[in-house]
């Protein structure tokens, strides 16, 4: 009697690399993946640009609006509120939106170069 | 750092409980050590010793690299300086936060699909060369080295005050419970071990800063001083230094080699960025508790300004405001946590160097892993109790600087430029560790009073340099651009097939040149 040990089955027949492999190949699929690459950079920069440009709104309203930051909610200066927390979840949203759309950007690509 | 316990008055009553420092010292040391001896039976591998196989999830990834991340200058650090300057202090935590968003913008995904263990590795595979990965070996040995010395410059103050022993019994024994565990598990039992130190930082933060404000708002206890006030005079940052420190934060965390190679123990690219933003969620709510340290500090103990102990006001802040037994408990959890902060950050880094170093001069075996960390552990140490301290954030400030200078443009160019060549990216990097490093000696010979403004923050001409240098010399170099770059590229960029299995980058392998 010959044992044979039991595996899970893998995943797939063909290999993992294969659509890559072919999207490097061709001519069509490296124009895929130029047009992704572009994507995503312009979406990552378009998000860091915004980003940066909210966080320095941030002490310049201070500055503009006179006695904004001696403002008290609850007791702490309005300056210390924004700055020491508010900035926080413009990071979160940011992130999230970043996010978003990177993955929708991933699933146009596969769909283009025919993964499912 | 100040030698001896008498170095500012009123030592008796500002100090911890020695007794109860040590109790927590020895907590925090021993559960650190049962969690990487647990994590010793799972590890067997060499691939399970770098990067935990890949297979940690999100919710726990994202917590160890939050303990991982979140160091002496997190710690300690942002609630010292904030008591001292203010809001100026307010941009250290959220630069250190936003850090991680230009982290998931630009090289979470790229980073985890490149499949590579190291920065050096990832070079090496990008840019086809040996002399890249070299230079870059050096430069992520010094991030490393820099970053750890203010670690344990952090372990030498707790130490002091918890315990009143020589400041340099802190920093030995961060080194010693560091080595046991690295040397013992490996990555996985950090990933464990750096989860539960983020959540204890958190709750040794929180616990102390909650209980502190509704004993003060149940007293009706007045302020000492308003918020406003400055306790020690301190000239405002012009806009300069604020911009050059941003530059710094945000773009010197894309090159921390402790974080990227965390990256590595994501499944896949998308699960990359799902932790990253489970990340940035826990830093958020983690460093609101610094800044309500640092503003309770300035309003009612602005003396602990005056008296040059600003870094130690996490810890003596509880005692001071509360007293009594629930004072020594607070200081406790405060004391445990601080000591957490050092054993993670400094783990994290001590794998990752062991992991280059191990790589590149030991042969890669887990016996050479296990030479490398204490190797990587010991030099630091040297180095620790041979200097003085500045200022905990303002001196990892700096390290971020140097990492922006170095190797976030290698990063950036690499995942995002065709035509970054490797003569480019090993002229960019000297460039940025010779400005930003020689920045750092002119500082430290200066001395922080003596000291231009354009060399205490160096990030703002250095980084750009370094940009510019190589990509002008990889435009001239353009004949280097390797062969393997189209396949690179592709891999770095497309997304992985649902339940991909595990493929290793060889950068050698034959693909037909780009046409």
């Amino acid at each position: 009697m010959t044992r044979v040990r039991v595996t899970a089955p893998r995943s797939a027949p063909r290999p993992a690399g294969e659509t890559r492999e072919a999207a490097e190949e061709s001519e069509v699929g490296q124009l895929f993946v130029r047009s992704l690459i572009r994507s995503q950079l312009r979406l990552a920069l378009v998000v860091a640009v915004g980003f940066m440009l909210i966080l320095g709104a941030f002490p310049v309203l201070l500055a503009a609006v006179p006695g904004l930051a001696e403002a008290r909610i609850a007791g702490i200066p309005f300056d210390w509120l924004l700055l020491g927390a508010g900035i926080y979840p413009v990071i979160g949203l940011s992130a999230w939106l970043f996010i978003r759309t990177a993955t929708r950007n991933e699933a146009r690509y596969r769909d283009l170069a025919g993964d499912k | 750092m100040r030698p001896g316990t008498a170095t500012w008055p009123g030592t008796s009553d500002l100090t911890v409980n020695p007794a109860v420092g040590v109790a927590a010292l020895l907590v925090v040391s021993v559960a650190t050590a049962v969690i990487g001896f647990y994590g010793l039976r799972i590890s067997r591998t060499t691939g399970d010793f770098y990067v935990a196989s890949r297979t940690v999830r999100p919710w726990w990834n994202a917590s160890a690299i939050g303990g991982e991340y979140l160091s002496a200058a997190s710690f300690l650090g942002v609630a010292g300086l904030i008591l001292l300057s203010g809001t100026d202090a307010l941009w250290f935590p959220v630069g250190y936060t936003a850090g991680y968003l230009m982290l998931l913008l630009f090289v979470a995904a790229p980073l985890r699909r490149s499949g590579a263990y190291t920065i050096p590795d990832f070079t090496e595979a990008r840019l086809d060369s040996r002399a890249v990965r070299r230079v870059t070996s050096l430069v992520v040995v010094v991030v490393g080295w820099l970053y750890i010395v203010p670690q344990l410059h952090g372990a030498a103050l707790t130490i002091r005050i918890a315990t009143g022993l020589p400041p340099w019994v802190g920093s030995a024994a961060v080194v010693i419970v560091v080595c046991l565990t690295v040397v013992a598990g490996g990555m996985r039992s950090i990933t464990f071990v750096q989860a539960f130190q983020y959540w204890l930082k958190l709750t040794a933060l929180a616990v102390p800063v909650l209980f502190i404000l509704f004993t003060l708002a149940g007293n009706g206890t007045a302020a000492v001083a308003p918020a406003a006030v400055n306790p020690l005079g301190t000239a405002p940052a012009g806009a300069y230094q604020n911009i050059s420190l941003l530059v710094a934060l945000l773009f010197g965390t894309l090159g921390l080699p402790h974080v990227l190679v965390r990256f590595y123990t994501n499944p896949d690219g998308s699960s990359a960025r799902r932790t990253t933003l489970i990340v940035l969620g826990l830093l958020s709510v983690f460093y609101l508790f610094p800044t309500a340290y640092g503003l309770a500090g300035r309003m009612f103990a602005p003396d602990l300004a005056r008296s040059g102990q600003a870094d130690a006001l996490v810890l003596l802040l509880p005692g001071q405001l509360i007293g009594g037994t629930a004072g020594d408990l607070l200081s406790a959890l405060v004391v445990a946590g601080a000591f957490a902060a050092f054993l993670s950050t400094t783990s994290g880094l001590v794998v990752s160097l062991a992991g280059v170093i191990s790589q590149d001069v030991l042969g890669g075996s887990v016996r050479g892993f296990r030479l490398a960390a204490v190797i990587s552990a010991i030099v630091p140490l040297g180095f620790a109790v041979t200097t003085d301290s500045l200022a905990l954030a303002g001196s990892v400030g700096l390290v971020f600087a140097f990492t922006a200078s170095t190797v976030c443009p290698v990063l950036l160019l690499g995942i995002w430029w065709r035509g970054l060549t490797d003569t480019g990216a090993i002229a960019g990097m000297v460039t940025g560790a010779v400005l930003c490093g020689g920045a750092m000696v002119c500082g430290a010979f200066l001395g922080p009073a003596g000291t231009p403004f354009w060399l205490a923050q160096p990030a703002a001409w250095t980084v750009p340099a370094a940009f510019a240098v190589m990509i002008l010399v990889s435009r001239a170099t353009k004949a280097r651009i390797p062969r393997t770059l189209t396949r690179v590229m592709t891999r770095l960029h497309t997304p992985e097939r649902p339940l991909v299995t595990e493929q290793k980058f060889t950068p050698a392998s034959p693909t037909p040149p780009r046409t």
